[in-house]
């Protein structure tokens, strides 16, 4: 029990820190928004007048409260499940924006990451047990994929299949041509969602794939040579039974353990896909509040990152207690 | 295990093969909606980005375009791309008493507001009166019939006669009189008098229909419009060359491969000064060689602008004049024809003249110096900002023949904006705001007038852009002059004086007339400004004019 209470302890401990810097950094920052604001209509080329200046200054002007009473507000403000307003999008909630952008990003890179990860880890165990064939090609080759830059992948993926074949959409969530209205309940949306989802999910199992493939072909080379495996084959088992119940079963614990972490930072999204494919997710948001320094919602932002990775690392940390009782004895 | 394998497989494949027909079903239903032209949505960028929320305030900063011209109307339509007299919107005519203190205005009879109330002298009396409008020097706005509006300032507003007559919204006052706080209001039904209503509006998009109350018959004749949010400007590019997207303002640096589809033609209208800011006055305590006139001078004559805008800026830019009236527009502003342009080509001499009869001498090394002190400036602009970063690196190089040393680098946002408001840098690459009627007085008045800067350490004031802190007694007269007129000939004057002053001083050194370039659809739409009728500034994004523009628009039949 005692392992539990104080797993528990550290992570309240670790929330409360990370909530913390989470009000504390952004104010470090330095500009101004309204300045900001200025700058980018300027360099837009939009009309400012003093009506204008004027108006944006009222809207956007510092808080002149001290540091400390900002501090126990934001925590007041947060407990109530506040998180304020957002500026760039002023005067929206930032709540809502998160709630807006959480199920786009949570299954879009969520599944994407759950394919990356079943495809990596079948075809890693696969090579590593064929290992020395010439299936050991796909390694190098999967690692270069991994390794182009994520944004150039995704451009030229829309260059060749969306605008050269113009087999997938060149942008969103879903067909805006199509659905004017917005999001529905329909067959006919969900879809089109479908349909506009695949391009950028496409990237990123293509991107990421590589790493699962690697670390599970390795674990299986080195598992191969255990000596149950041996016993095993002496025993005159087939070997795709070997394979299934003995060799990558084992050999999947450490990948397994990473793949609850990266579970965790589905939530912050992918920023360049998000940017690149202007896909309606949590990325896009923080890209944004970084830019136009919105405290507020850069602040929600993190703060649902945290949580969730928090929340990844507590549940893989209880799961681990329960299925190796070194891990409890060892804390 | 081997059969309930097959079937785990087997269920896969099935639920693949579902997804697979989903997205192709999707593929089929997405693709055209455009039948016939007759009825054709104008698919418009909305240039903000996404997650669009619903806001039509526009007194909030995050507006959405379709509210400022296509819904929201002033009393006058400006031209900024040429020397037009202001077209009548809501108002009919106006006039100037003889100090320029008070403006008469006669609106137009008959208008009604989109929900069927009508529009009267009350309703733009109430406008003028209203809290985020109200102007410095506003001594009263009146309504003495339905259609005269009288106002009262204590000052002559001739100068300012575009910011009250071409950039007041009107507001309906049985609708905003009840507004309680109009900085968190957004607005998300706005009544407004212009040829559209609000429809409908989503994360990714919105829409606007025909205003069926608009004044003039059989106008808007494009009855549905969408606003589509697109975040990367490939994207967008993109969607024009797939024949997806009818109208854009957006900077392509190969325009050809987005016109060669037949369907989109483009339209290049420089308006904005791209230059040098230089931290000029020491008085008020700007440090560095750029402080000196002479290396001012110097560095402009050695710039070869013909280079940059050629490579930074891929040939769309337009000649700047030192004068910083824009040309052709501004032609009978200009005092001497001498100032029309700027040098296109460097003339590495002429700086070498200059920089010696000012005491400097070129070192071993090939750069100047002055008492040991070689010229080492350091230039910035905003990283991510290419065509200003390649530019930005030219310069480096041309000035580097002339024996001046200008080190170039890029600094985040924040940074490049911190350091112009309050004056701690050298050179920055950057913007200044054109005028929005053909005269440069509100650049010589923003950007030139001791009054518009402040010491080296604190903000410029607010809606001032003095960055230079540029400070010359002789400038501020002919601003306080020209401020004071409506006589050309006085103005004309005033401005000779001041450009001599600015084209020898140089607190800003010009570089080039920044390109806006406009996307649009000529094959399925009519009526978009021309080279040769340029009678709006023709990006989607340009308030005021985008509505003007849509009232013009006709389908191709």
């Amino acid at each position: 029990m005692r392992f539990y209470a104080r797993r528990i302890a550290f992570y309240v401990v670790t929330l409360w820190a990370t909530i913390s810097l989470n009000f504390l950094l952004p104010r470090l920052l330095p500009g101004d928004p309204a300045d900001i604001l200025l700058a980018k209509m300027q360099r837009a080329g939009g009309e400012i007048n003093e009506t204008t200046v004027r108006n944006i200054k009222t809207l956007l002007g510092g808080d002149s409260s001290s540091m400390w009473d900002q501090y126990v507000a934001y925590w007041g403000r947060m407990l109530q499940g506040d998180l304020g307003i957002s500026i760039t999008k002023y005067p929206a909630p930032v709540t809502d924006l998160i709630a807006a952008a959480l199920p786009w990003t949570v299954i879009l890179v969520g599944l994407a990451t759950v394919i990356s990860f079943v495809l990596g880890v079948g075809i890693g165990a696969w090579v590593g047990w064929r290992r020395g064939t010439w299936v050991d090609h796909l390694v190098p080759f999967t690692t270069v994929l991994q390794s182009i830059p994520y944004f150039w992948l995704a451009l030229v993926l829309v260059a060749i299949f969306s605008v050269a074949l113009g087999w997938f959409p060149i942008f969103g969530g879903y067909d805006v041509w199509e659905f004017p209205e917005g999001p529905e309940w329909s067959w006919a949306f969900i879809g089109s969602a479908v349909y506009h989802g695949f391009l950028p999910a496409l990237t990123i199992v293509l991107s990421s794939v590589g790493g699962w493939l690697l670390g599970m072909r390795n674990m299986m080379v080195s598992t191969v040579s255990e000596d149950y495996i041996v016993t095993a084959e002496a025993k005159g088992l087939k070997p795709a039974r070997i394979l299934r119940t003995y060799a990558t079963r084992n050999a999947a614990i450490p990948s397994i353990a990473g793949f609850g972490i990266s579970l965790g930072f589905v939530v912050a999204g992918s920023i360049v896909m998000e940017q690149v494919f202007t896909y309606p997710g949590i990325g896009k948001l923080m890209i944004q509040s970084v830019q136009n320094s919105d405290y507020a919602l850069m602040q929600g932002v993190f703060l649902v990152i945290t949580i969730a990775v928090l929340a990844a690392n507590f549940i893989m940390d209880i799961v681990y207690g329960f299925i190796d009782p070194r891990a409890r004895h060892n804390v | 295990m081997i059969r309930n394998a097959k079937r785990r497989a087997a269920l896969i494949a099935i639920a693949g093969a579902a997804i697979l027909g989903l997205g192709l079903s999707g593929c089929a239903s997405g693709g055209d909606d455009s039948g016939d032209s007759e009825g054709r949505t104008l698919r418009v960028w909305a240039g903000s980005q996404t997650p669009i929320e619903a806001n039509f305030n526009p007194f909030s900063p995050s507006v959405l375009h379709a509210a400022l011209g296509p819904i929201y109307e002033p009393l006058f339509f400006y031209n900024k791309t040429a020397d037009d007299a202001p077209a009548p919107m809501l108002g009919e005519s106006f006039e100037y008493n003889a100090d320029g203190t008070v403006i008469t205005v006669t609106l137009k009879d008959g208008v009604k507001w989109s929900d069927g109330e009508d529009f009267t002298a009350a309703d733009a009396a109430f406008t003028f009166n209203y809290e985020p409008n109200h102007r410095d020097g506003l001594i009263s706005a009146e309504a003495p019939d339905d259609t005269t509006l009288v106002l009262t300032y204590e000052a002559p507003q001739f100068t300012n006669e575009f910011q009250i007559l071409g950039t007041t919204w009107m507001l309906p006052e049985h609708i905003w009189s009840e507004v309680d706080d109009y900085t968190t209001y957004t607005d998300e039904e706005p009544v407004g008098t212009g040829p559209y209503v609000v429809d409908k509006v989503t994360d990714a998009s919105y829409t606007v229909v025909a205003n069926e109350n608009f004044r003039d018959e059989g106008v808007p004749a494009i009855k549905k419009v969408q606003y589509i949010g697109i975040d990367a400007n490939q994207s967008a590019q993109d969607l024009l060359t797939a024949g997806e997207l009818d109208w854009t303002g957006m900077f392509v640096p190969n325009p050809d491969s987005v016109t060669s589809n037949g369907v989109i033609s483009m339209l290049n209208t420089p308006q904005d000064p791209t230059v040098l800011y230089t931290c000029a006055n020491a008085e008020l305590g700007c440090t560095g060689p750029q402080t000196d006139v002479a290396v001012r001078q110097a560095l402009n004559v050695a710039i070869d602008r013909g280079t940059i805008k050629e490579k930074a800026f891929v040939g769309l830019t337009g000649d700047i004049s030192p004068t910083f009236a824009l040309l052709p527009r501004d032609q009978k502003w200009v005092a001497d024809p001498a100032n029309e342009v700027s040098p296109q080509s460097p003339d590495a001499a002429a700086a070498a003249r200059i920089l010696e009869a000012a005491g400097y001498t070129k070192g071993g090394d090939g750069f100047y110096a002055k008492d040991g002190t070689p010229i080492e400036l350091s230039l910035i602009s905003v990283d991510g900002w290419t065509d200003y970063n390649d530019a930005a690196k030219l310069i480096s190089e041309q000035a580097a023949e002339a024996g001046i040393k200008v080190n170039a680098s890029t600094v985040q946002w924040q940074e490049f904006s911190d350091a112009r408001q309050t004056g701690q840098y050298q050179l920055i690459m950057g913007g200044v705001i054109g005028t929005s009627v053909a005269d440069p007085f509100q650049i010589y008045k923003d950007w030139f007038a001791g009054e518009s800067t402040s010491q080296v350490g604190e903000e410029v004031p607010s809606g001032r852009w003095n960055f230079s802190r540029y400070d010359n007694p002789i400038v501020n007269e002919a601003v306080a002059a020209a401020a004071a007129t409506n006589d050309e000939a006085v103005k004309q004057k005033a401005y000779a004086a001041l450009q001599t002053e600015i084209v020898r001083d140089l607190p800003y050194i010009p570089l080039v007339i920044n390109a806006t370039q406009t996307f649009f659809n000529t094959k399925d739409f009519t009526g978009w400004p021309t080279e040769d009728d340029l009678y709006a500034f023709p990006p989607a994004w340009g308030s005021v004019a985008a509505g003007y523009v849509l009232q013009h628009l006709e389908p191709v039949k």
